[in-house]
Parts: structure tokens; C-alpha cells; sequence
């Protein structure tokens, strides 16, 4: 990444204290859940973009984008804040090519036109249009996207769990553990393989059997020897990336590894929110350490001596997963470019 | 956030430690200032108020408060996160000696409202603090008088937080956690025994005894706290509040409870420098997570997390052949050049490491310039200095602005900024000699001051934070004091006696005040007597030696027949004058010749003569082979069997 020193001048003193809670609510942890964290960014940018003074549409992106820049240095890890940052990008670009079509009469006739006419388009769009009240609209969506996410994922799982089926799980997920609750069956056999976070996974095991469904906890060492029993592996992510690799929590990959050897399908619960358009090249987001007391309490007494390394994502490679459930349906792993580009444009993949 | 007035929770920190540990980089600016892991302590101590749910701090300063006010003002300017959650007030007292002074001055002040945190400015946590004050509010529930809950973290009994710093000890109710006893002890001492009152054990169903407790410096306090102290003149500290809590508890109406800190919280206080590299570690390492070395540079992260717990700033420039083994963090703008090495160290803003360094547990500050080959572990360089050329500095703490000259060796030293000049001088004679000279020189104050890295704590040494100096040093060595004052009043009132020619019925009065004033054993008291005969000042100088002991024994002796006068106050007897004439150079091989003396005063008897002879030949005395001694006792013989062929 270029270093970017310089700080955009398009953001105002109220802008950079909302900023500043926003990341301060996340770094101190009162801010927890994806989704939340995606309703709480777009609510932030809408925010930002009523504040904003000036109204056209460079400015808005210039705002927007200067709002992502400042999120993904303090976060970069919240790969979630950033998506929705490149969302509503894309939303003021299309909101503005829309505008500069209906302004311009002779737009879509034909190929040669368009390319001949761009520049002096440009230069002839009203300025002084208000942009907000359509993107707002446009946010509006986004935030119902967000949340019928959940619910439209959960539709599915009829699709994909059935009576009688042992089904393998890692790690404490919502959206599991709702996707599990609307299978419709209580009849399938549930295994619930610890996490880095084992009173979550407890609690979520709880919580399935008081449901009225089977529910084993089991250790992480164990997968390996359980695995050929299992019929599905569902597994919630971080992050799904461009490449249809999948950012875990940190031990999915020996989980989906042992799928692999035994062919046991695996089928990632992405909501579209999820979607980043990096690529397995970008070491930051993999060297990321949780804090080292999910490996080793404080109390032991090697904690003074010894280094902790507590990896907070693992990295699954696409050929891991068969399926990814989003939003939309069902997809596999080499379609994921496709929604990629449809969700953000290519301009904004590195604000 | 705004909400009430009333629910706001409150929060008292002390910007001072009130002790000289940290010295001397805290001697000339606010110890909330000084940088750990390139932080400065008091960002990492608001940051974790706001974090614990504390809405309303108020910062006490009494070393240089107005640099604390300006920082502050700076932090709000740049719109650090805490700015738009936390109110904070700034008081500041330059006549506050003490904690104790701080606590009156607040309750003068009647800014407390109602139950608050008190901390200090060198804690490092991550706890919630609004969920612990409700817990102490709880517990006032049930108990109308519970002043301050203490608030403690757990470690392993051999964890470094622990052996170096005064650990204490904590036995309390099992069932309430209130604290009945509260005492310090030190690691590796022999005296390592602690008396629990019976008491304690049978009037409660259950009583936990802790010794591996990590005290952060973190109390909940009631309203009654302030108060307490200003009813109370003499409390200097915490300690002594909790002594004094814990002494008087019927008559102050007030207890004292404890909690720990669970699972994933993080407490611990920079006390001293050895903590100091601790803590510093372990905010590396993450265990204070979130709080974390991007806490004070604003909210953005512009650290490069290299694996191996490195941080490189973006704008730092590595050479591609030095190596970050672990854990270092380097600052913006610093430069390290070919070859160099680092491991556990810190380096500031804007320093130059020259070629082939190595750096090992150590912290450099901001703007420090380390030239080629030099060799630095544990040691702790602040702003501006320059170190020449090949030196080699180990344990060394250098304050802002020295320079060391090129080829120094340097161990355990502490260099200042005032005696720059002088230091200087000494370095550059010394290099030749490869440096003893400096060592020596300094090892005088470097005793008992140094509070480096690498040495280790000598046992009478305190670092503990919130002792005062005067304090610390009492229950070192509390009993050997008091009879050493006791022997020297002794000493004087007798020489005293013997020049102005007193009756010896006064000086016996004397003697017993004193015994009286310092507790001292009456067997001890018989010791102390005759050992104080042998010690007057006028046998020091005097030619005869003989003589003026025959004279002395002659003028005391109603005393000494009024404090030997059983068996065993003759054995003390003979006990001192063995204990004398081994301590007592005036009285070398003299031993016979003083017993003949005491013998023929009629003061000791025959048998006590023969067994303590025994007893010495058991032990081996320094005395038993003595020419004269074995003569009396061969003379003592001789003239027993005569007597007992005459009879």
C-alpha cells in the first residue's frame, strides 16, 4: 500500500470526533458483531454525508473515501468497515453517472458518442445539484440489505441440513447458530468444535440444546478422528476474499483441512457484507495476534518468559470450501469475482 | 454519557509516586509523562478509564503540574479518543509531600460525590472499573463501614512482578473477602515467617491467605475515605491506611475488603525500572489488549506489525542487514543502520543506531544518537543523548541530554544531567583503566539507590511505590536498632556516672527507663550491662587498660550486684565479656585477666566460670585459646583442688 501521510481536508472537526468514537467503540470491544459493526459504519458514513457542506459528488467521495482511509489505518483488521466504505462509494458513483445520464440528452445513443461526449459531460453536469436525498436511498437499501442478511441466509438452510445428518461446526457464529435453529429439523446431530473463544462455544452449545437439538461440544484435537463420521461442515468467516478464499477464526483451517482429506463438503455462511476485494497477498490481515490470554492465562508462570503467538484469522484457500451461502443463494468459490464487481467498483478496491 | 450527574462514576488519579525509584528520569518532569513502550503513562491511564466505563477523572499533581496541564491540552487538541468521553479536571498542589497530603487536600476540595476509583498514574489495566465499584457498592450494602475495596491481580508465586517488587501478604475472610491481615514481606529473606492471630482463624468460618498478589494500585473507595484521612493526620499512604484501617477497625468504624480480578484483566504498576521492562513486555505481548502500543498515537495505527512482536513505524528506516530478533518497537523517523541487533528494546522518535549495535532490553528515547559498535543491555537512555563510539553500557540509566565518551564502559551507573560536567571528566580519565575508576566512584550512591536492570534487589532495598523512603526502611531491621540505641544510652548514662561520680541507685533507675522505653529482655538488659562496662569510652584511651577495668568494677559495683544475681544473668555476664573482648580491641587477650578481675569482685561464682569455659570450647570461641584465659582457668583449677585437698 502507498503510504498516504497527507490527511484529506474534505473531513470536519464533527466528521473526525465520530470517526474517532467509531473506532474507539470498536478497538474497546462495545462495538462487537459483524453485522453490527456493518450497520454502525453505514450509519457513520450517512452521517458524514448530511454533515457534509458541499454536495456534489466529488466531494461526497473525497469524503467518504477520506472516512475508509482513516478507518483502515486505525482498524486494519475490520475488514468489514471497509467494505461498507467502498458500498457507499459505489453508491454516490452510481447515483452520479445516473444524474449525468438523465442531464445529458444524447447519452446511450451509441459507443463513439459516449466516448466523445465524456469529457464535456463532465465538465456540463449541474454542480449544484443535491446528490444526498438520492444516496441517502441508496443507504437506505444498504442498511435493509444488512439487515435482512441474516434471515435471507438463514432461508436457505433447508437447502443444505437434513434430518439425520451429522453436521460440523467451529467456533461460536450467530449466523450458525441461527442457520442451525431454521434447518426446520431438530433431528441432525450437531458438533460444535471449540473456538479460541470456549465460553462462546459453550454458550452457543447451550443455548442449540435447549432447542431440543443433539449438540456435542468437542475439542479442537478431536476433528481430526470425528471427521469421517461427519456428513456437513458449516463454518460462519471473518471475511471471504476476492480469490474465494475464506479469513477464519484462527484454527478453521485445521478443521477444513481434515474436511478436505475426508471430502466432506464445507459450506461458508458469507453474507454479502463479508465480500473483500483483497487478495492472499496482503500479510497484514494474517499476522494479526489476538491477545495471547485465549492461548495462556496470565496466572501460569510461563507467562513472563514465554512469547505467546494467538493468531487471530486462520487462512483457508479456496479450495477448501465447495459452497458459499450469500445473500443471494448459493455460490462456489470461482464465482465470487463476479459478485465482487457487481458489489463494488473496481476504482474503490483500495480506498 | 451525560446522563446524571450522580451516576457518573469518579475517578482519582495520583500523578505522582512520591518516591525516587524512577529517578532520575522522573525527577524533572511528571512521572505521568515518562513513555512506556513509546506511550506516555497517563494516556494509557485515562485511556483505560474511558475504556472501564469512568466518565469524570480528576489528575492530582503535585511534581510540575503545569507540564501535565499542557499535555492534556495538547491530547485535546489532537482529539485523542478520551477527550469526548471524559471530563477531566486537574488539581495540583506543590506542598503535597505525600498520598496522604493529596487524599486531605481532595477531601478539603469536596469534589467527591460519592464512591470512587482511586489510582495511580504508573497503573497499567484494562479492568472495568464501573463493574468494580458497583461490586464495592454491594459490598457496602452489607457492610455499612467498608471503606476501600482493594483490588488485586492473581499471577504465579514466581512471576517477575512479583520478586521484584515488595509483595504483600493478604489473609481474609473466605466468605466476604474481608481483609484481616495485611503485610509485606520480602522474597528472599531468611526471617520468612509471618504470625497469623489465632484469633483471625477461629472467628471465621473460612479464611483464604494469599501471598501471590500483584497490587496495581487500584482501590475502591467509599465516601468515608477522604475523610478518614484528615481525621487521621499520620496516614501517609495507602499502607498506612490500610495499617491503621486494619489496627483500629472497631474505633474508625471501617473495613477494608479485597477483590481479584478475573480471567482475561490486566493490572500491574510501574514501580521501579525492573517493572517497568515487565510491563513494557506485556503490553507488547498484548496481555493488556486493547490497550496496546497504538493507544496514545491517536487513532491511527501507523505501526508495521513484523511477526516476532516487532513493531516498526512506517517511517522508520531499517537497514536490510540489521536484524529485530523480538519484541522491539521502533519510532518514527529513527534510522538503524547495518549489522545491528535488537532484542527486547524500544526506540523513540527520531534516534540513529549506528552500525554493528547491539541492543538488548533496552529503552531509547526519543532523539538519542548511538554510534558504531556499541554494545547496550538493560539500560534505559532518555532524549538527546549521544553515545560515542564502542561503549559498552550495561544497567545503565542515562538521563536526557548526557553524552558518554567513545570507548566508555559503563555498568550500573546512573548519569545525570546536572552532574554532566563532572561525569564527563571522570569518564574520559577512566577509559584507560577500563573504567574501573567510574565504577568505583559511583558505586558509592549506586548501592543503594540504583534501581537499574540488570542488578538485583538487594534485600533491604524497598521499591515499593507508595512506601516513603523513611517508612521502608523500619521493618528492615527493627529489633538490632532498638538495642543498639539501648546499649549506647547505657554506655552514657554510665560513663556519665563514673565522671561525675553518681550514686549507682540513680544510674540503675536510668538504665531500667531506658530498658523500659526500648522493651528490652531482662537477660538481654545483664548482657547489655556489663557489655556497656567494658565499652566506656574512658578505657578506649587509656594506658592501663587493667587498671581503670579494676577501677571500674570497684565504682559499679552495686550496680552490677543489682543485675547479676542468678545463674543465668552470670552466664549473660560472662557471655558480654566474651562478646566484649572479641568486639573490643582495647580488651585483646585480655579475657583472663577481666574474668580474674570479676572472679575476685565476687561478681561471678566458680561453676558458671567452669561451664561457660566448656560451652566455649563447644562453640569454638575466638577467645578459648587466648594465653591468659587459659592461664586463670588453669590457676582456677589448681586453687579449687588446693581447696578441696584442704578441706
Amino acid at each position: 500500500m502507498p503510504p498516504q501521510e497527507f490527511n484529506s481536508p474534505d473531513l470536519d472537526e464533527k466528521s473526525i470526533e465520530n470517526i474517532v468514537k467509531f473506532v474507539s467503540d470498536i478497538r474497546t470491544g462495545k462495538l462487537q458483531g459483524s453485522n453490527k459493526i456493518a450497520v454502525a459504519t453505514v450509519s457513520l458514513l450517512e452521517q458524514i454525508i448530511t454533515d457534509s457542506s458541499s454536495t456534489s459528488a466529488l466531494s461526497l467521495v473525497n469524503a467518504v473515501r477520506g472516512t475508509g482511509r482513516r478507518i483502515t489505518k486505525a482498524l486494519p483488521q475490520e475488514l468489514i468497515a471497509a467494505n461498507m466504505v467502498r458500498r457507499v462509494l459505489r453508491a454516490i458513483r452510481d447515483e452520479q453517472r445516473a444524474l449525468a445520464n438523465q442531464s445529458s440528452e444524447y447519452s446511450g445513443d451509441s459507443l463513439q458518442r459516449l466516448v466523445l461526449a465524456a469529457p464535456s459531460r463532465r465538465a456540463t453536469l449541474p454542480s449544484n445539484h443535491d446528490l444526498r436525498e438520492p444516496i441517502r436511498d441508496h443507504i437506505a437499501e444498504l442498511l435493509g440489505e444488512l439487515e435482512a442478511s441474516t434471515s435471507s441466509i438463514c432461508g436457505q438452510a433447508k437447502e443444505h441440513i437434513h434430518a439425520e445428518e451429522v453436521i460440523l461446526t467451529y467456533g461460536a457464529s450467530s449466523l450458525v447458530e441461527k442457520f442451525l435453529k431454521s434447518s426446520g429439523t431438530n433431528k441432525m446431530k450437531i458438533l460444535l468444535v471449540e473456538g479460541p473463544k470456549h465460553a462462546e462455544s459453550a454458550a452457543m452449545a447451550v443455548r442449540l440444546s435447549t432447542q431440543g437439538v443433539n449438540v456435542t461440544l468437542v475439542n479442537g484435537a478431536a476433528v481430526g478422528a470425528l471427521m469421517p463420521r461427519v456428513n456437513k461442515v458449516v463454518i460462519g468467516v471473518r471475511s471471504t476474499l476476492a480469490g474465494g478464499a475464506v479469513l477464519g477464526d484462527g484454527g478453521l483451517l485445521a478443521v477444513t483441512t481434515a474436511a478436505r482429506h475426508y471430502s466432506v463438503p464445507v459450506i461458508a455462511l458469507s453474507p454479502l457484507y463479508k465480500l473483500s476485494p483483497l487478495h492472499s497477498c496482503d500479510h497484514t490481515h494474517f499476522n494479526a495476534l489476538s491477545p495471547p490470554y485465549t492461548a495462556l492465562p496470565y496466572m501460569s508462570g510461563e507467562s513472563a518468559v514465554a512469547q505467546v503467538f494467538a493468531p487471530m484469522c486462520d487462512f483457508v484457500p479456496p479450495d477448501h470450501v465447495n459452497l458459499f451461502i450469500t445473500n443471494l443463494g448459493g455460490s462456489s468459490p470461482s464465482y465470487i469475482y463476479r459478485l465482487l464487481s457487481e458489489l463494488y467498483d473496481p476504482n474503490d478496491y483500495q480506498i | 454519557m451525560d446522563g446524571d450527574k450522580e451516576n457518573v462514576v469518579q475517578a482519582v488519579v495520583i500523578m505522582d509516586t512520591f518516591n525516587s525509584n524512577l529517578n532520575p528520569i522522573c525527577a524533572d518532569k511528571p512521572t505521568g509523562l515518562l513513555a512506556l513502550a513509546g506511550v506516555p503513562l497517563i494516556d494509557y491511564v485515562l485511556e483505560s478509564l474511558v475504556a472501564g466505563g469512568v466518565g469524570e477523572v480528576i489528575l492530582f499533581s503535585c511534581q510540575e503540574p503545569s507540564k501535565v496541564r499542557e499535555y492534556v491540552k495538547k491530547r485535546k487538541g489532537e482529539k485523542v479518543p478520551w477527550t469526548f468521553t471524559l471530563d477531566v479536571q486537574i488539581l495540583s498542589s506543590e506542598t503535597c509531600q505525600t498520598m496522604g497530603d493529596v487524599m486531605r487536600e481532595i477531601d478539603a476540595a469536596g469534589l467527591i460525590r460519592g464512591y470512587f476509583i482511586l489510582l495511580n498514574v504508573n497503573t497499567i489495566t484494562n479492568v472495568n472499573f464501573a463493574q468494580l465499584l458497583e461490586q464495592h457498592k454491594q459490598t457496602c450494602k452489607k457492610d455499612k463501614g467498608a471503606a476501600m475495596t482493594l483490588v488485586y491481580k492473581e499471577v504465579a508465586w514466581d512471576h517477575p512482578l512479583i520478586s521484584n517488587n515488595n509483595p504483600i501478604f493478604v489473609a481474609a475472610d473466605g466468605n466476604t473477602n474481608k481483609i484481616l491481615l495485611y503485610q509485606k514481606y520480602k522474597i528472599k529473606c531468611r526471617d520468612n515467617t509471618l504470625s497469623l492471630p489465632l484469633e483471625s482463624v477461629l472467628h471465621h468460618s473460612e479464611v483464604k491467605l494469599h501471598h501471590n498478589l500483584l497490587d496495581a494500585n487500584i482501590a475502591l473507595c467509599s465516601p468515608s475515605v477522604p475523610p478518614l484521612f484528615s481525621d487521621n493526620f499520620d496516614f501517609q499512604n495507602r499502607n498506612d491506611f490500610i495499617h491503621g484501617i486494619l489496627i483500629n477497625e472497631d474505633i474508625l468504624a471501617s473495613s477494608l475488603y479485597y477483590t481479584l480480578l478475573k480471567g482475561n484483566q490486566y493490572a500491574a504498576a510501574v514501580t521501579n525500572w525492573k517493572t517497568y521492562h515487565i510491563i513494557c513486555l506485556d503490553v507488547l505481548h498484548r496481555w493488556v489488549h486493547p490497550l496496546s502500543i497504538e493507544t496514545g498515537s491517536f487513532y491511527q495505527n501507523s505501526y508495521i506489525f513484523m511477526g516476532k512482536h516487532n513493531y516498526i513505524k512506517t517511517n522508520s528506516v531499517l537497514s536490510r542487514s540489521c536484524s529485530l530478533i523480538e519484541d522491539v518497537i521502533i519510532g518514527s523517523e529513527s534510522h538503524i543502520s547495518d549489522m545491528s541487533s535488537l532484542r527486547k528494546s524500544i526506540i523513540g522518535d527520531k534516534s540513529l543506531i549506528g552500525k554493528n549495535v547491539t541492543l538488548q532490553g533496552s529503552h531509547i528515547m526519543n532523539n538519542v544518537v548511538v554510534k558504531d559498535n556499541c554494545k547496550i543491555i538493560n539500560s534505559f537512555i532518555d532524549d538527546g543523548c549521544i553515545i560515542e563510539d564502542n561503549c559498552i553500557l550495561e544497567g545503565v540509566i542515562i538521563a536526557c541530554g548526557a553524552k558518554v565518551n567513545t570507548d566508555s564502559k559503563l555498568k550500573g551507573n546512573i548519569i545525570e544531567k546536572s552532574l554532566n560536567d563532572k561525569n564527563e571528566k571522570t569518564l574520559s580519565k577512566s577509559t584507560s583503566e577500563s573504567g574501573t575508576e567510574w565504577e568505583n566512584e559511583s558505586s558509592g550512591d549506586g548501592d543503594e539507590e540504583f534501581v537499574g536492570f540488570e542488578k538485583q534487589w538487594s534485600d533491604s532495598e524497598s521499591c515499593y511505590s507508595s512506601d516513603s523512603s523513611a517508612e521502608s526502611s523500619l521493618p528492615n531491621s527493627p529489633v538490632p536498632d532498638d538495642i543498639n540505641i539501648f546499649l549506647q544510652e547505657v554506655i552514657d548514662s554510665l560513663a556519665r556516672g563514673y565522671e561525675e561520680k553518681l550514686k549507682c541507685d540513680y544510674l540503675i533507675l536510668e538504665i531500667n527507663s531506658s530498658r523500659y522505653a526500648y522493651n528490652i529482655q531482662l537477660n538481654e538488659v545483664n548482657f547489655f550491662v556489663v557489655r556497656a562496662l567494658l565499652s566506656l569510652p574512658i578505657l578506649v584511651d587509656s594506658k592501663n587498660v587493667l587498671v581503670t577495668v579494676k577501677d571500674i568494677l570497684k565504682f559499679f559495683h552495686p550496680v552490677l550486684s543489682n543485675y547479676i544475681k542468678t545463674k543465668s544473668s552470670t552466664m549473660d555476664c560472662l557471655r558480654a565479656v566474651e562478646d566484649s573482648c572479641i568486639k573490643n580491641e582495647w580488651l585483646n587477650d585480655k579475657a583472663g585477666q577481666v574474668i580474674h578481675l570479676l572472679y575476685n569482685a565476687d561478681v561471678i561464682d566458680e561453676d558458671s566460670l567452669l561451664e561457660w569455659y566448656e560451652d566455649l570450647k563447644e562453640e569454638e570461641s575466638e577467645i578459648v585459646n587466648q594465653t591468659s584465659l587459659v592461664k586463670f582457668f588453669e590457676w582456677l583449677n589448681q586453687a579449687s583442688e588446693e581447696s578441696d585437698e584442704s578441706e
